[in-house]
């Protein structure tokens, strides 16, 4: 998972956005994209209690409620 | 039992490598609980196994205690301990961002776009985010594909 930058390419530059020139680049098809708001609530939700002796890993279906919940419902955030 | 022991050497090497600001090493985790160093790899083995830990694939060491990295990559974190600055690799801008959940605390990640490399730092100071200059996080894989190949993910 890798930031790119949002902005509009300089005039005189190549086109298409930084993700797509990246996508192009690797020959991989556009992924899913979030914002950092999103991002950093994924983060937290995800990573805020793993050093807790408590900590388990989640389940599948408690994975999909977690990314539904932050609003992540297409089947690309499906483990199966 | 093994299960418990297993959680025992998960929690205590996140203590250690938090504490020394390095990942330990097989044989720093096993002189800490006391135990041999053959059982902290069967033990890293299995939470491997289990999608718990990443191990470097020649010696059996971690590669990746998510969401630290073991090794230097693009993605540094800068955190605010109590009393001075701390510096973490992440294995990506997520669990960088991951970082700074897990340590609570407030902290910046400095990284650089992945398509043209011009510098870029995400803040977040009290669970606000501001990114420098604007950005997106893209999620190349789908996530039934994230452990095909997790390096590259």
């Amino acid at each position: 998972m890798l930031l790119f930058r949002s902005e509009e390419p300089r005039s005189g530059s190549q086109s298409a956005d930084h993700i797509d020139r990246w996508c192009k680049s690797w020959r991989l098809e556009r992924g899913a994209v979030l914002s950092l708001e999103q991002a950093w609530k994924l983060a937290d939700a995800w990573y805020r209690d793993r050093m807790s002796a408590a900590w388990r890993r989640r389940s599948v279906d408690e994975a999909h409620e977690l990314f539904r919940s932050l609003g992540l419902t297409s089947d690309f955030w499906r483990f199966s | 039992m093994a299960a418990d022991f297993n959680n025992r050497v998960r929690v205590r090497l996140y203590e250690l490598f938090v504490e020394a600001g390095r990942c330990p090493s097989k044989s720093d985790v096993a002189a800490d609980l006391g135990c041999s160093v053959g059982d902290i790899t069967e033990s890293f083995a299995a939470l491997a196994a289990a999608h718990m830990l990443v191990l470097q694939p020649g010696t059996g060491e971690v590669l990746m205690a998510n969401p630290l990295s073991a090794v230097p990559t693009p993605f540094v974190v800068e955190t605010q301990g109590s009393n001075v600055p701390r510096t973490w690799y992440g294995n990506c801008i997520w669990d960088s961002l991951g970082v700074i959940a897990m340590l609570h605390a407030d902290g910046r990640v400095v990284t650089s776009c992945g398509c043209c490399g011009e510098s870029m730092t995400v803040g977040v100071r009290r669970g606000e985010v501001v990114c420098q200059p604007p950005g997106l996080v893209h999620f190349a894989l789908p996530a039934r594909r994230w452990w095909d190949d997790i390096v590259f993910n």
